[in-house]
């Protein structure tokens, strides 16, 4: 009576960053690959995204980010991830990320980068094998 | 088991883990909801059901804050389509229930069908048991959305409410099978469109003509956008709550309702022993290549692979 795991993933807008065709789109190239997808909707809270990633349960949280406060966001969201009980979410991040970033933004935790136009096909098979491994 | 304690207890991180588990299928999770059985029933099962667009995330939305008010603690599963390419989902009803995620104590969770008939999912009737297990007072199931067919969620539920808008159709969509069989009560939605207020009359009439009925199914107005008829909408589904407790009809409804479950989820799990069984195997292939070519047709075919599957001695 075993049914398929599917890979569930939050697609999550932080803050006051009211552009979300980016994240719209990542969302229904995720969904088409065969993955869950759940849309958190504009303007979301640290707290908010936190409480849906709890209660939908899902592997992984993404989130769009283009305000330039990706560094302060992310921090925020580990602190809280960690502070639910949910620590072990794998964590990726989209939007504008200036290159110099990424290391910071590694050493916080996110596993996956992924500044725009980055091709879809690598953000949809990064999931895919990082999310099997573990 | 640990995690039962835990949800009686109230975690939600460990409700949210149970609802996965019985997605997958697990075992564990099953039994896990076998436990909790015992400890739920209390809670007031309620579908909403009707066509995309009609207004069903924005009634729960309303419902579940109204509810709130009261202090009674809300959960609510809402089901979204499976793609039949790929078996992937976008579930994007909780951008319309951000008020509701605002109320204390509410649990929100998502779920694709993954090709379960009937507007819900396989795991829809485990994460309603989970989260009344959790302590939810009113439990609200929002469906598909397909229309017509979603007879699966009445089995589950309580009080079912078919949300309908001035563009419904006309009184031949009413006569046909299916939409309003499945639900207790029916909202007219979008009161601000043209044409909604000769629709309600419409509808009004067609169930004030069948009298014969112990609950006389209600036609409410709303438009939900703007909180209109959420009051009307809570007493109502509390009279239902109180009618099929005390009905003797209600009573005997539920019992068939439960029947059907059973058999509908049955048929779930014996398709999918079945045909574990059969794909893949050589002669399954080749039933299924006659098909393809023309050679049988496929009435022949289905017959051929039953054989396959469940040979008679």
């Amino acid at each position: 009576m075993h049914d398929t795991k599917r890979l569930k993933v939050l697609i999550a807008k932080p803050g006051l960053d009211g552009h979300d065709r980016g994240a719209k789109v990542v969302a229904h190239a995720l969904k088409e690959a065969g993955m869950e997808v759940i849309y958190s909707g504009l303007h979301r809270t640290i707290d908010q995204i936190v409480n849906i990633a709890v209660q939908e349960d899902v592997d992984v949280i993404g989130l769009s980010i283009m305000t330039g406060a990706h560094i302060p966001i992310t921090q925020k969201l580990f602190q809280k991830i960690r502070e639910k009980g949910i620590g072990d979410k794998m964590v990726f991040v989209g939007g504008v990320i200036p290159s110099r970033d990424i290391p910071k933004l590694k050493e916080l935790g996110v596993t996956g980068i992924f500044p725009g136009g980055t091709p879809l096909a690598e953000t949809i098979q990064f999931l895919q094998s990082t999310v099997k491994k573990e | 088991m640990e995690l039962v304690k835990k949800v009686l207890q109230g975690d939600e991180r460990s409700a949210a883990r149970l609802i996965s588990m019985i997605e997958e299928g697990l075992d564990e999770g099953y039994e896990a909801v076998s436990l909790l059985f015992p400890y739920t029933g209390k809670a007031h099962i309620i579908g909403v059901t009707g066509a995309p667009g009609a207004g069903k995330s924005t009634i729960i939305d309303k419902l579940a804050v109204g509810y709130g008010r009261q202090k009674r603690k809300v959960g609510v599963i809402a089901v979204d389509p499976t793609s039949s390419k790929g078996g992937g989902a976008f579930l994007g009803d909780r951008v319309r229930m951000r008020a509701a995620e605002k109320e204390e104590g509410i649990f929100i969770r998502s779920m694709a069908h993954r090709g379960f008939p009937g507007g819900i999912a396989k795991a829809t009737i485990g994460a309603a048991i989970v989260l009344d297990g959790l302590g939810k007072e009113a439990i609200l199931i929002e469906s598909v959305g397909a229309g017509q067919t979603e007879i699966q969620i009445s089995m589950i539920c309580d009080s079912v409410i078919t949300v309908l808008t001035s563009d419904y159709g006309d009184e031949m969509q009413l006569m046909k099978a299916g939409l309003i069989e499945i639900g207790d009560i029916v909202v007219m939605n979008k009161m601000d469109k043209p044409g909604a207020m000769e629709a309600a009359e419409d509808i009004a009439h067609y169930f004030a003509s069948r009298k014969d009925k112990p609950w006389q199914i209600p036609v409410l107005t709303m438009e939900a956008r703007k909180g209109n008829g959420v009051e009307r909408l809570m007493t109502t589904l509390d009279l239902h709550r109180k009618h099929i407790e005390g009905d003797v009809e209600g009573k005997s409804t539920k019992k068939e309702k439960m029947k059907q479950l059973v058999l509908a989820l049955f048929k779930e799990e014996a398709w999918s022993s079945i045909m574990k069984k059969i794909q893949g195997k050589a002669t399954f292939e080749e039933i299924i290549q006659k098909v393809q070519d023309g050679k049988i047709d496929p009435y022949k075919a289905v017959r051929m692979a039953l054989q396959l599957a469940l040979p008679k001695e």
